[in-house]
Formats: C-alpha cells, sequence, structure tokens
C-alpha cells in the first residue's frame, strides 16, 4: 500500500524543489523568474445532523503551484497547478521539473501574443506593460504550527461522538430547533515556497474549526442561524473555549447552544420594520466583523481597485485611476481607524504570504483619512509602496489573489454600555448574518442575527429579519462613537477568484454607533 | 489526463478488489479525471496590464469509494478517497479511509438502486477540447481580448469623446473576464450497479465584462459551448458594445418599476434563490419558501421552470450522475405550480421516511415518490469538474426557464412601456434566510430606462439595488420573452437557459450618489 502522506514531506523535498528551480533557470533561456509552492495537509473532520452521526473523514492531500514569468521582446506569466496524491511523491523531481516546464511554456507563449497585441492596437497597445514584481526582501525560514493537541493525533471516532453529542443537546433545545448540522474539522498544513530569487519559505499552520447551523420554525417563519467557531490552534479551543485578549469564544458545546436558543427567541419575535431615513444604529463587533470585511477589506484590495476582479468580485470606489483616488482623503468620521495585520492572532495570522513577503500591518484608514491598500508584488510594481504581504491562495495549485489577513476596525475608548445608554431612539444590531454590497463596494446591505430596540438608552424588543442599508462614506462618516470592546471573529468563506476560492481569513472591530437606514423582511 | 477506458478499468479493479473485503454489504467505486484550463483577462487602457493576465491549469485524478459495514449496531457507511493512484494500492488506501470514517447513519437506507429510464445521452463530448495545448489557451484568451479592443477602436461614439490615443487611454477602457474549458472524465461501478459506467464531457466559456470607465458604462458579453469550433472572439465584441451603449447612463429615484429582468439577472434569481428552494435538503431542513407547497401554486401561471441534464447539446448535459443513474428532466415549477425538487439517492430516501414529510413537502406516498426523483447527484466542486474526493450532493443541471405565452423582447418593452430593462445583478442573496424569500441586490450594468415602450436610455451602472421578495417576484411576473439562451453566473454549478421576464411592482432603491462626486 502507498504511504500516507505526511506534512514532513515539505522537509524532504526543499533542496528537490530548489534544484528544480535552479534547474529551470539554467535551461530555460527566456525565463526572468519563477516560484513555486507545495502544500501537504493532514485534516480530520467530522459532521452531525439533529443527533445523528452523518460523516466523518481522515485526508490528506498534496498540490502544488508554479508561476513562471518569461518573455523575450516583453515579459508576461504563465501559471500551472496540480491536485497530488502520496503516490506521485516519489515522482515529485520530474512533476516539478514538467509543471515549470508548462507554466513557462504559457509565459513565453503569452508574452509573444502580448507584444504583437501592443503592436496590433495602436494606442491602446501601450498599456499592455512588462510584467514587474516589486522587489522584496529575500528570506529563508521556517514557521512552526501553534497548537496544543496534534490535529493529526486525534481519534476519528471520539470526534464523532463529541460533534453528535452537541447536534443531540441542541436538538433537545426546544421543540421549536427543527433542524441542526454540527461539523468539526482539525488540520494541520505545510506549505513550501521557493523562487528563483533564493526564497525558500516553510510556514506550518494548525486550525480547528466547529460549524453549527440551525433552523428553529414558529408558524410560516424559519429561522436559520449559521456561524463558525475557530482559531488557528488545536482541538484544546473546542473543548475549552478561547480567553485570548482579542479573540474569546466560550466551549464549542456551550456556543451551539446559544446559536440554538437564539433561533428559538427570534423565530418568535416580529420582523424589523424598514425606516424610510437614517436612524441611530449601534452594532456590536461581530457584526462590525462583516462590516469591516466587506466595506472595509474588499475595497482595500489592490488587484480589485486596479480593475483586476472587474468581471468577478468588482471594483473600489477608493481608486478611479493610478492619479485619482483617495489616498490622502477624508472618508470616514475621525473616529474611525481600520487595519489589516496578519501579526494578530486567529484565521488571518501568517508570516509570510504566498509570494515569500514579509507579511506587515497596513492601516487602511487612519483616523477618517485614506492611507493605502493590501497589496502584492506585482500590484505593487503598478501602483508604488512597499508590498505588504497578502498575495494568498486558498491551495497551492491556485493562483493567489490579494486577500484580507486580520482586516478589523481599530478600538476606541468609549465603554459599549455608554455608546447605547446616550441613544434615546435607535436599533441595536447583534451578529452579523447575510451581506450584500455593491459593485465597488460603495454601498451595502447586511442583515444582523438580532436586532434590539433601543428605547431610553435601555435594549428592549428583540426583533428577527433585519439590517442596515447604507452608502459606505456616508455611514463611516456618521460614525460618532466606537468601543474599546474590540474582538476578532473567524470569516470561514470569502469567495474571490475565478475559479472561486474561498478562503478563511480574520476579521474584527469594536462596538460603533453611526446613522443610517434600516431594512426588515 | 486519463482516458474513460483508463478510468473504467481502474474503477473495475478496484470494486473486484473492494467487494472481495470481509464484512462488506456493499459498495460503490467512482474515479475521475478533470482539467480546468483557464485564461484570465485583464486589459486596462488606463492602468498598466498584460491583456492575458493568467493563462493556467489544475488538474486531478482519483478515486472514491463510498462503502456499507457490517456491525453489531447496524450498517456503518463510510467513504474515502485516494488522489491520483488508481491502482490497487490507492483502492486499498481509500477503502481503509471508508472503513476508519465509517458511521452509522440512521437516515442511510441503500446505495444507489438502478434507474427504470435509460441512459439518454453518451458520446457528446468534443476531444478537440479534451486536447487544447499551451499556446492556443493564451491565443484563445488574446482573441476575446482583441475583439473589444477592436470595437474600442472603430467605434465613432468613442471617437467623438477621445480626440487622440491618449484621450482615448484616459476614457479607461477595461476588458475584464475569462475563457474557461473543462474537461471531465468519470467511471462508476457499485453493488446494485455492476456494469461500469463511464461519461465525458467538455464546456468552454468566455465570460467578459467591458467598461468605458470614465462614463461609469459597464457592458458584459458570453460565449458558452460545448464544441472547440464554437469559440470566437464573440464575448469580447459583445461586451464592448454594451459599454458603449451604457455611456450616458442616467439614474432613476427610489419607487416600485415594472422591470424585464434580462437573462443575467434571471440566471441569478434562479441560481441563488429559486433553485436552493427546490432542492430535497431545502424541505428537509425547513429552509425553503416552498414548504409544505408541492402541488400548489408558487408563481405566475406562465412560469415553468425545469432541469434537464439530458438535453443533447446544452453546456450542463451529462450521461450519468455522480451516483451512476441517468440524468433527466425534472420538472420543478409547472403553469406557477410546485411540481418536484431536485435531489441524490440519499436525500430522496431521507426525505421519503422523514416522519414529517408530508408537512416538508406538501404531499406524501406516490406523489412525494414521483417529485423526488433523484437525477441530480452530482460532485461538483473546485471551479468545475466532477470530484472523486467528494460524496455525492445536490447539483442542478441545465435549469430551462420558459414562458406558457412567450413573447418577442420588443413586444414585451411595448408592452412594459414605462419601467426598466435590468440586464445585470450582483450580490443577489436570501438577505434574512432562504424560507423568508426576501433579496436584494445592485443593478450593475446593461441596463435601460423603459419610456413609451422602447429601450429609451441606459441606466446608471450601480445607482440601484432591488430590495424584494421572491415570492412577490414570482407572482407578479407579466410576461415572458421567447428566446432562452445559456447563461452562467460566477461560481455557479448550473448552466441556466434563461429567457427575459417582466415582473411588477418591484422595489427599487437609488443609491450611492456620492459617486458623482469623486468624478
Amino acid at each position: 500500500m502507498a504511504s500516507r502522506l505526511s506534512v514532513d514531506l515539505i522537509e524532504t523535498i526543499k533542496p528537490v524543489a530548489e534544484e528544480c528551480l535552479h534547474d529551470a533557470q539554467r535551461r530555460l533561456a527566456r525565463l526572468r523568474y519563477a516560484d513555486l509552492r507545495l502544500e501537504v495537509s493532514e485534516a480530520k473532520w467530522a459532521v452531525a445532523e439533529n443527533g445523528s452521526p452523518k460523516g466523518s473523514g481522515d485526508d490528506e492531500s498534496l498540490s502544488l503551484g508554479v508561476r513562471v514569468l518569461a518573455g523575450d521582446r516583453t515579459v508576461a506569466p504563465g501559471y500551472a497547478g496540480l491536485a497530488l496524491g502520496a503516490a506521485d511523491a516519489p515522482d515529485l523531481p520530474r512533476i516539478l521539473r514538467d509543471a515549470l516546464e508548462r507554466a513557462y511554456r504559457r509565459a513565453t507563449a503569452n508574452a509573444e501574443q502580448k507584444a504583437e497585441a501592443r503592436e496590433k492596437f495602436g494606442g491602446l497597445g501601450e498599456a499592455l506593460g512588462e510584467t514587474r514584481l516589486h522587489p522584496v526582501e529575500i528570506r529563508r525560514d521556517t514557521v512552526p504550527a501553534a497548537y496544543r493537541v496534534d490535529p493529526r493525533a486525534l481519534d476519528l471516532g471520539e470526534m464523532t461522538r463529541f460533534a453528535t453529542d452537541v447536534s443531540r443537546q441542541v436538538a433537545s433545545v426546544a421543540p421549536a430547533l427543527k433542524y441542526n448540522w454540527i461539523a468539526t474539522l482539525s488540520r494541520l498544513s505545510r506549505e513550501l515556497f521557493a523562487s528563483t530569487e533564493g526564497a525558500c519559505i516553510d510556514q506550518a499552520f494548525a486550525l480547528t474549526q466547529g460549524s453549527c447551523s440551525v433552523v428553529a420554525v414558529a408558524g410560516a417563519t424559519s429561522q436559520d442561524l449559521y456561524d463558525v467557531l475557530g482559531h488557528q490552534r488545536g482541538w484544546e479551543i473546542l473543548l475549552e473555549g478561547v480567553d485570548e485578549p482579542l479573540i474569546r469564544f466560550p466551549t464549542f458545546h456551550d456556543w451551539a447552544l446559544g446559536l440554538a436558543r437564539q433561533a428559538v427567541a427570534l423565530a418568535a419575535a416580529p420582523p424589523l420594520p424598514t425606516s424610510d431615513r437614517e436612524v441611530v444604529v449601534v452594532t456590536d463587533p461581530h457584526y462590525n466583523t462583516l462590516v469591516s470585511h466587506e466595506i472595509i477589506g474588499h475595497p482595500v484590495e489592490l488587484d480589485r481597485a486596479l480593475k483586476m476582479e472587474t468581471a468577478y468580485a468588482g471594483r473600489s470606489w477608493l481608486l478611479a485611476g493610478l492619479g485619482e483616488h483617495q489616498v490622502g482623503k477624508r472618508v470616514a468620521s475621525p473616529l474611525v481607524t481600520a487595519y489589516s495585520d496578519p501579526a494578530l492572532p486567529g484565521y488571518g495570522h501568517y508570516t509570510y504570504d504566498h509570494e515569500g513577503t514579509p507579511a506587515r500591518r497596513v492601516v487602511h484608514i487612519d483616523r477618517g483619512v485614506f492611507q493605502g491598500f493590501m497589496n502584492s508584488r506585482q500590484t505593487a510594481a503598478i501602483f508604488g509602496g512597499q508590498p505588504n504581504g497578502h498575495w494568498k491562495a486558498t491551495d497551492a495549485a491556485l493562483v493567489p489573489l490579494i486577500r484580507m489577513s486580520n482586516t478589523a476596525f481599530g478600538a476606541g475608548t468609549r465603554p459599549p454600555e455608554e455608546i447605547i445608554k446616550e441613544v434615546d431612539r435607535g436599533w441595536y444590531f447583534a451578529g452579523h448574518r447575510t451581506p450584500s454590497i455593491a459593485e465597488s463596494r460603495e454601498n451595502f446591505r447586511i442583515s444582523a442575527r438580532a436586532v434590539y430596540e433601543i428605547r431610553d438608552g435601555a435594549l428592549g424588543r428583540l426583533h428577527r429579519d433585519g439590517g442596515i442599508v447604507a452608502d459606505s462614506r456616508d455611514y463611516l462618516m456618521n460614525v460618532d462613537a466606537v468601543g474599546a470592546d474590540f474582538r476578532l471573529y473567524p470569516i470561514p468563506n470569502c469567495g474571490k477568484g475565478q475559479p472561486m476560492q474561498v478562503k478563511k481569513l480574520g476579521n474584527g472591530g469594536p462596538t460603533m454607533r453611526s446613522r443610517a437606514r434600516v431594512a426588515g423582511g | 489526463m486519463k482516458s474513460a477506458a483508463e478510468l473504467a478499468a481502474a474503477a473495475e479493479r478496484a470494486f473486484e478488489y473492494v467487494r472481495g473485503q470481509d464484512g462488506l454489504l456493499e459498495a460503490e467505486v467512482f474515479t475521475a479525471a478533470n482539467g480546468a484550463l483557464l485564461t484570465r483577462l485583464n486589459y486596462t487602457s488606463h492602468i498598466p496590464c498584460n491583456g492575458v493576465e493568467e493563462p493556467k491549469s489544475t488538474e486531478s485524478c482519483g478515486l472514491g469509494i463510498r462503502a456499507v459495514f457490517a456491525s453489531p449496531d447496524g450498517p456503518r457507511i463510510g467513504f474515502g478517497s485516494e488522489p491520483s493512484d488508481l491502482g490497487p494500492a490507492g483502492a486499498e488506501r481509500a477503502l481503509e479511509r471508508a472503513r476508519h470514517a465509517a458511521v452509522a447513519d440512521p437516515d442511510f437506507v441503500s446505495l444507489p438502486d438502478p434507474s427504470r429510464e435509460p441512459r439518454a445521452l453518451a458520446d457528446y463530448h468534443d476531444p478537440r477540447l479534451m486536447e487544447v495545448d499551451d499556446a492556443s489557451l493564451v491565443d484563445m484568451g488574446f482573441q476575446v481580448v482583441g475583439g473589444a479592443l477592436r470595437t474600442f477602436l472603430a467605434s465613432s461614439r468613442l471617437a467623438t469623446l477621445a480626440e487622440d490615443d491618449a484621450a482615448l487611454r484616459r476614457l479607461g477602457l477595461i476588458v475584464g473576464g475569462d475563457v474557461t474549458i473543462l474537461q471531465e472524465r468519470i467511471a462508476i461501478v457499485s453493488t446494485r450497479l455492476p456494469r461500469v459506467q463511464t461519461d465525458e464531457s467538455t464546456l468552454m466559456t468566455a465570460f467578459v465584462t467591458s467598461m468605458v470607465e470614465a462614463h461609469a458604462a459597464k457592458g458584459s458579453g458570453a460565449s458558452t459551448g460545448t464544441r472547440l469550433d464554437h469559440f470566437s472572439d464573440e464575448a469580447g465584441v459583445e461586451a464592448a458594445q454594451n459599454a458603449i451603449r451604457a455611456i450616458g447612463g442616467e439614474r432613476v429615484p427610489s419607487g416600485e418599476y415594472t422591470v424585464i429582468f434580462g437573462r443575467q439577472p434571471v440566471a441569478d434569481l434562479l441560481n441563488n434563490l429559486v433553485v436552493p428552494a427546490c432542492t430535497a435538503n431545502a424541505f428537509y431542513s425547513s429552509r425553503t419558501p416552498f414548504l409544505g407547497k408541492l402541488g400548489r401554486p408558487v408563481a405566475a401561471p406562465q412560469l415553468h421552470v425545469y432541469d434537464h441534464g439530458a438535453m443533447p447539446g446544452l453546456m450542463g448535459s451529462k450521461g450519468i450522475t455522480c451516483e451512476g443513474l441517468p440524468t433527466g428532466r425534472t420538472d420543478l415549477i409547472r403553469s406557477g405550480v410546485l411540481v418536484g425538487c431536485l435531489s441524490s439517492w440519499y436525500a430522496t430516501q431521507r426525505l421519503l421516511r422523514d416522519p414529517a414529510l408530508g408537512e416538508k413537502l406538501g404531499a406524501t406516498g406516490r406523489v412525494a415518490q414521483a417529485a423526488l426523483a433523484p437525477r441530480n447527484g452530482f460532485r461538483f466542486g473546485a471551479g468545475g469538474g466532477r470530484q472523486f474526493d467528494v460524496p455525492p450532493g445536490i447539483a442542478a443541471s441545465n435549469v430551462v426557464v420558459e414562458g406558457a405565452e412567450p413573447v418577442a423582447l420588443d413586444e414585451l418593452v411595448r408592452a412594459v412601456k414605462h419601467g426598466l430593462y435590468v440586464g445585470r445583478i450582483w450580490y443577489t442573496y436570501p438577505i434574512n434566510g432562504l424560507r423568508a424569500g426576501d433579496f436584494t441586490c445592485t443593478v450593475v450594468a446593461d441596463s435601460y430606462i423603459i419610456r413609451d415602450g422602447r429601450l429609451a436610455s441606459p441606466l446608471r451602472a450601480n445607482a440601484i439595488r432591488i430590495n424584494d421578495n421572491i415570492g412577490r417576484i414570482l407572482d407578479n411576473i407579466v410576461g415572458i420573452t421567447k428566446d432562452v439562451k445559456g447563461t452562467i453566473v460566477w461560481a455557479a454549478d448550473e448552466v441556466v437557459y434563461a429567457p427575459e421576464i417582466a415582473v411588477r411592482g418591484v422595489r427599487v432603491d437609488a443609491i450611492a450618489g456620492f459617486m458623482e462626486e469623486l468624478e
């Protein structure tokens, strides 16, 4: 039988990968640059539904991605990606060589066609430039994963019993709770990045996640809630919860029961009435996690701002052209600061991105003034500025894109209770649910899990099916209070790219207060 | 890429090995090889670019085994897979994983039994699409970009807006999108379907968005096909033409409008709201807005919606499902009445045995059984392809939307008289959960204001948000056009063959007025 794949393969393949890159540099005459990424993952998962086990798995995966910049009259990129298995491990030197050659053929054909198009299309051809990567510090480094309970050491039967037990208890919360789905995952992955510039970076990551989906029914109303709890740690987070300065969760069991009870309460609650004008809205850190994701994180991705996502994820209202953008301009109230920081813990944490750039904090909004974007080496070379390490893929076989790390609203100084206490009439939005954002992120409608009326400085009646609808800039400019209660949460399913890459990342913020229209069911 | 014959031989060998194992009650071996060739386009006249940004590919191959094991507590069902290795060691490893992962799922009845319906589709793929080389992949991308750039250069409208090359570039001409070729091969054999079956399919799409960004003018174009000789620069040309047509877009105030939804919006509403509401799992989990409504009206009487995975020449057609069952036609909504659901074998067996079946579906017995034919058990994923490493789920194939008394578009526009033609929507989600039916989206391109029975002027992109409810939309349909066209939406599994549909009383809000201040 073929031996199982192990993350230890990365250790043995490092010198081979580097030799393949050197070999390509020697043999392929028009090659200007190449990098390769190899990823091995060992994952265990279990799923239960309505108190019964539904499935489990103990899987390993190996994938490879190659980028080559090559050409003669101009330089262009070419890529190749492969999903591999244990049977491929002995043959990896040949597979790496073949993949490099394939990406090289694509890059050289691309460069030749680009040079022809530049000549053929006159003035419009001038925009077709040579592909350049902004220089970065070349690193050779190994970064270990952080965990207490090794994902590889977990007993699959025990994981299944745990998920089934949580599901059974959720099912018994109330007769109105008609459906639940519980999933747990714990995995260890290790990634190698090597380039012809001499980079060789070996990073390992542990990730554990618990997911809960519940449906509570009351007459013609179904309340359908879904959320995840997770961290880049081991299984211990599901059993013990997390109590860190920026990330706090109860145990998975208590957390899932809480979600179920909320669904039951909401199913019996009235829908939020829609307002025809702006009202005072107070939003909790969980709701602001999605706000920071949608109206801060996405529009500050420089690939999107440079129009590379026009057909898919959309553009950014923060940049019209290289000389027409909002950098240095006020886009929010002076109380609003927002940033992306891969050094913070949680789903958005990493040390190097997928082109070996040391990841660093980038401030997007500093006290209301827009400062800049998350970028990659290629987009930094076009727009200017230092690469900040946000070029990431969900799998080594896929081409990276600019993705959020931990993107969040910065903390303020106000106690959240005080922010509510100052409101005589308004609405409090607790927990995020579903977003719909305009193409350049200039307008949004985001629904909340629960909405409470605020009357005379206190939370009142619970409402279901409500959210905020606003133009992004107006909403940010209207912020008049920011809490000290900053939290980071995991976002498990951010979609971007073609083919779609569904990525895990971190977002967060504190309690905030603004003015906006509210939209109900 | 492995041939279908190689996949079939591997499946048979693995099945022989698996069925000889102790304690095994039944098993299924699924082998698959997938290729996705994709060249991503990015031309921007005002920003340095590559034209063809990412000529790339992904490939995968492997086998997956579903196996049912005897145990003192009853049968245990497990799934295991192995990438790359189709030989005995791969089968051994996958079976071991399935055994290790097996659980006692009380809803499991059996692996799929043979269908009484015959297979309708075989040998329908284009072998040339299985063999596209690297240079051709790049060339196809530049053909599409070139089609758009030629259209821009030939435009008298743009010539009046830009006196010279530099001014033309400053208009912010954008061409984005991709050309994608999907190559799929599978083989499947099981205890209950012991004759190995194979299936091969190919699909080619070009999906392009163009802009004259300085005028907030956006248009889209697409071409789709199952044969290489269908390919042309059409998508680029169409997108550029639509972007130029969109110059001078106007805003409209908030209010209720009669809206003609173009094909992409119809496909988007189907993809995000109607199709998910018509799956067996949505009924099982009480999530669907059609809960308990089988046999009852859910839309205007003129609306028909069906899924047809076996229609020759349609892009989403397959010979068999990823459970080895024949594909075919499943009526979902007929004359406005809910008549069926998309389902897999497992989901059908589970829902038919659910004590709350009558309450959830609205019917029991033979009526329910007929409505839950398992013609849609697929293993789609990873942006296309039939994946060996996941068990089957429910997915649509070709969703066809038709009207009872369809008319030509110009006739429909005349009948509407005053309203909006919405050609492309964006971020269309059930904002308060699927059952509530509330949805929202913004209008991003290809849209017009209808005045006096004609498309009078373009509607400015990103200037309105639709806030409505899918139940209201389906009830308020007032007209459907004749011609359906295959339409894909980003990251969707299915292809929607969509007409244009007019709906009265659609709620629209004006948005993002501040964007004009930035220009």
